[in-house]
């Protein structure tokens, strides 16, 4: 159970006197960032909460550099802000909105659209300050661009959930923004091939959009108003760049102009009360998972479904209700030949959706090094 | 807890060995293992106590098992051209990997290819060339040096300031731990669930396993490679044009500078590739893509290396050309070989903006030493390479050759950058650890390692100062204060 006091740690030296205290009691700690997610039905048990929202601010910013380093509590927000002001941006989008913590996303390595292009977040991440579960402060990495010195602690915290340590700190490599940064959309046939289609056209052309997601006629329908399959495009790159892949779009389909704000859209498409899933494979399996995708989407009345074909991913967000949560806890029962990831879902379905992913010898034996009185988030991987 | 007390490594493990892998494959007379003394650093000798070759994937997991069991330590060596000393195995047994050269599966649709930790890196790029693919970190020894060992070092190279460094695009591996028990890391077919082994294996500089098959990405071939060679009379302005592409938005693929010293000594050299002799710095800058739109790249980076000064901007006009010009930069360090029997590689990386300045302090600290320092490195992502070629005979100047190295290690550490970019830190930079981890995080990385191999028997005494490793979370109230 989770008790309902929060503190809001002002520093490093807080968090680590407020683990070590937790720990000396026998307790555990939930670790959060904004809060978001706290809703999403992980099976945490922990006895207090530990708040990192107020741990924010831009520790260092040298523009030239293209990287930043900032507190976990720092919201996406503030980085877009600082960073547009020299014309840089983080190339992270992870689902929700920009009122989200850089901690957080690191910390669950949430990827958006743009990670087709950008890479996930172990891609973009160059450094981080936790502290262990024993309180110790350990830094991996550092605010540099490349960097092989000493073992990766950095990647290994990136998306452990919070399970080796709470993150109090993290560097991020920027990119300059592009000159074109444009967004349409490619009308496609609502067919059984739309997926094949989409993936065999990335294969062929001759660049890497920044981001390219196939979206059902209901994803369609609620971000641009268009009910019916699109492949949607963001092209960056020079202007004359970004003219010729736009003009290469054509041999797809029709081609419809779009805002940017329509990814904003799609980060928040999911409502408040949701199951939500991903599927992953092989990306030259995309078109069995978007089947697979359909066919919740026809067993689940109100499923929207989304693609990134460049990753071989495709997300199923189900209305949560009765019915549908039978009906998926039956369909998460039956064998697989794809990965499925969890993201949101009553506290029930999540031991069916999948088995958790850190009962091997190695897994245990870093998180018994790293947190070694099971302090941080136990349960949060369904162990 | 520390390796097992005076293992034997004796006659009776050679024949052992001998067993499993054939006679002609196990050394151990001093005369036979003098190839294996030292890596592409020449300023280390360390005498294996033996070494050992499996050909096939079931002989390294059966000689591993064999020196688990007699808790022998062992180094793995690729192809040995790594520069921190890394693969020296220092009375100990050394395993070769490099008979291990099978390319086990290419699937061309999603850009995978699955090896075994010998294979060459550029005969990978060679292999999967037909299919339109290669695979994208491309360390300057790429003839020589095997994926495996890059695995180990998390190799980088000229590419990487666009495509990334080897842990972006190594996707699962299969590894035999220390103790002989193989393990799968990662998932080559969709999303990683729980922890990032990958990445923290990937850099692990053989301290953790050795990789017996690695699941890499290929990149596609770019339609269109444009490379440009651009020439100033003043470091500083090269370090300046170098900040205002990158600026731009444009990500080169490749973005490297190369000193006058370094020009002086490839020209010298039968890899020259007609830089101009006379000019205090070269860029050597690549855009590579789609080819729409490149020659407007091509354009914008031109116009402003001349706004900051260079005196020519060159444009390779064919493949011939460009292979000239990245041939000098790939072979500077062979060329300075020529210039004394010597070479202190180093490896730094600083936040680019600094180049500036840190380059300036290089150049004061070689002057006051008296030493000849070239500079041949990766500009845009700010990773230094000062390289010192000196006589070892001569003991005055190797005091002051390791001198220098010394100060130019603070200097970039002092400017916020990090020891080791690339090359790893194996021997050679381990004395400088404790510049930039605190005690904690050196004792976390111990601890990490103690997770893959217990009794520290892999590449022992390697990355991590062996005194850093006590006991870490055991007694976290005992050491309070210690907040970075």
């Amino acid at each position: 159970m989770t008790t309902d006091t929060t503190l809001a740690a002002q520093s490093t030296r807080a968090i680590v006197d407020r683990v070590r205290d937790v720990s000396a009691r026998g307790g555990s700690l939930r670790i959060v960032g904004q809060g978001t997610w706290l809703d999403a039905g992980r099976p945490v048990r922990a006895t207090e909460t530990l708040t990192v929202r107020e741990h924010s601010g831009i520790v260092d910013y040298v523009p030239g550099d293209l990287t930043l380093t900032a507190r976990a509590g720092t919201t996406f927000a503030e980085i877009r802000d600082a960073t547009a002001a020299h014309n840089q941006w983080l190339a992270m989008d992870p689902a929700g909105s920009d009122t989200g913590t850089i901690g957080a996303t690191i910390a669950t390595a949430s990827a958006g659209p743009l990670s087709s292009a950008f890479g996930l977040p172990r891609d973009l991440v160059l450094g981080v300050e936790f502290v262990t579960g024993a309180g110790s402060v350990v830094r991996g990495g550092g605010r540099v661009v490349k960097n092989v010195a000493g073992f990766d602690l950095t990647r290994l915290i990136t998306g452990a959930w919070g399970t080796l340590g709470v993150i109090t700190e993290v560097t991020v490599r920027l990119h300059a923004r592009p000159g074109a940064d444009e967004t349409c959309a490619v009308r496609l046939a609502g067919k059984r091939d739309d997926a094949a289609r989409v993936r065999q056209f990335l294969r062929r052309v001759p660049f890497t959009p920044y981001a390219c997601e196939l979206l059902d006629a209901s994803t369609a329908g609620s971000i641009t108003g268009e009910a019916r399959t699109l492949a949607l495009f963001r092209l960056g790159g020079n202007p004359e760049a970004v003219r010729a892949q736009r003009t290469s779009l054509r041999e797809l389909g029709d081609v419809m102009e779009l805002g940017m704000d329509v990814w904003t859209r799609l980060r928040a498409v999911e409502p408040e009360r949701a199951i939500v899933f991903r599927m992953s494979q092989l990306p030259s399996k995309l078109d069995d998972l978007w089947s697979v995708a359909v066919r919740v989407s026809e067993k689940c009345p109100g499923t929207i479904i989304h693609a990134r074909p460049a990753r071989g991913l495709v997300r199923c967000i189900v209305p949560q209700t009765d019915e549908n949560g039978a009906w998926l806890s039956r369909h998460f029962a039956e064998r697989t030949a794809y990965t499925r990831t969890g993201e949101r879902m009553p506290a029930e379905l999540w031991a069916a959706c999948s088995a958790p992913p850190t009962t091997d010898p190695l897994s245990r034996g870093i998180k018994a090094t790293f947190d070694p009185n099971n302090v941080f988030n136990p349960g949060i991987f369904g162990e | 807890m520390t390796a097992a007390a005076a293992p034997s490594i004796d006659q009776a493990l050679a024949a052992r060995l001998a067993e499993i892998v054939g006679e002609r494959r196990v050394l151990f007379r001093p005369s036979e293992l003098l190839t294996y003394t030292s890596d592409g650093l020449p300023s280390y000798f360390k005498q294996p106590a033996m070494a050992v070759f499996p050909g096939t994937r079931d002989e390294l997991v059966a000689v591993v098992r064999e020196l688990a069991r007699r808790a022998v330590p062992f180094v793995p060596r690729g192809a040995g051209t790594g520069l921190s000393g890394g693969a020296l195995a220092e009375g100990v047994v050394l395993v070769g990997l490099n008979r291990l050269t099978r390319i086990l599966s290419v699937d061309a649709e999603n850009g995978l290819a699955v090896v075994e930790p010998g294979v060459i890196n550029a005969a990978l790029s060679r292999a999967v060339a037909p299919l339109g693919l290669h695979y994208a970190p491309d360390p300057s020894s790429q003839a020589a040096c095997t994926i495996g060992g890059n695995v180990a070092e998390n190799a980088g190279g000229p590419h990487c300031l666009k495509y990334g460094v080897t842990t972006n695009h190594v996707v699962a591996l299969t590894a035999v731990l220390p103790n002989g028990e193989i393990v799968t890391l990662g998932n080559a077919q969709g999303e990683n669930a729980g922890y990032d082994l990958v990445g923290a294996f990937v850099g692990s500089e053989g301290c953790f396993g050795i990789a017996l098959d690695i699941t890499v990405r290929l990149s596609r071939n770019p339609e269109t490679v444009r490379t440009l060679l651009a020439d100033f009379m003043s470091i500083e302005s090269a370090a300046h044009a170098v900040s205002s592409i990158v600026a731009t938005g444009i990500v080169p693929a490749a973005l490297e500078m190369i000193d006058q010293a370094t020009i002086r000594a490839v020209e010298s050299s039968i890899y020259a590739a007609g830089y101009p002799t006379d000019a205090a710095a070269a860029l050597l800058i690549e855009v590579d893509g789609a080819t729409a739109g490149i020659e407007h790249d091509v354009e914008t980076i031109e116009q402003l290396c001349r706004e900051h000064g260079a005196r020519t901007v060159r444009v390779a006009r064919d493949e011939a050309e460009r292979t000239r010009l990245w041939q000098g930069r790939k072979k500077a360090f062979g060329a300075m070989g020529r210039v004394s029997s010597h070479l202190v590689v180093q490896d730094a990386v600083v936040p680019r903006t600094r180049l500036p300045d840190v380059l300036a302090r290089i150049h004061e600290i070689g002057e006051r030493h008296r030493v000849k320092v070239c500079n041949v490195f990766h500009a845009g992502d700010g990773n230094l390479h000062p390289n010192i070629a000196y006589n070892a005979a001569d003991p005055d100047e190797t005091a002051r050759v390791h001198r220098a190295m010394g100060e130019i290690m603070r200097a970039c550490v002092a400017a916020g950058g990090t020891i080791t970019g690339e090359h790893g830190v194996g021997l050679d930079k381990l004395p400088y650890m404790e510049l930039i981890f605190s005690a904690d995080s050196l004792a976390a990385m111990c601890s990490l390692r103690e997770v893959f191999d217990p009794q520290r028997r892999a590449n022992p005494g390697k990355v991590v100062p062996v005194h850093s490793c006590r006991e870490w979370h055991a007694a976290p109230s005992a050491r309070p204060g210690q907040v970075a």
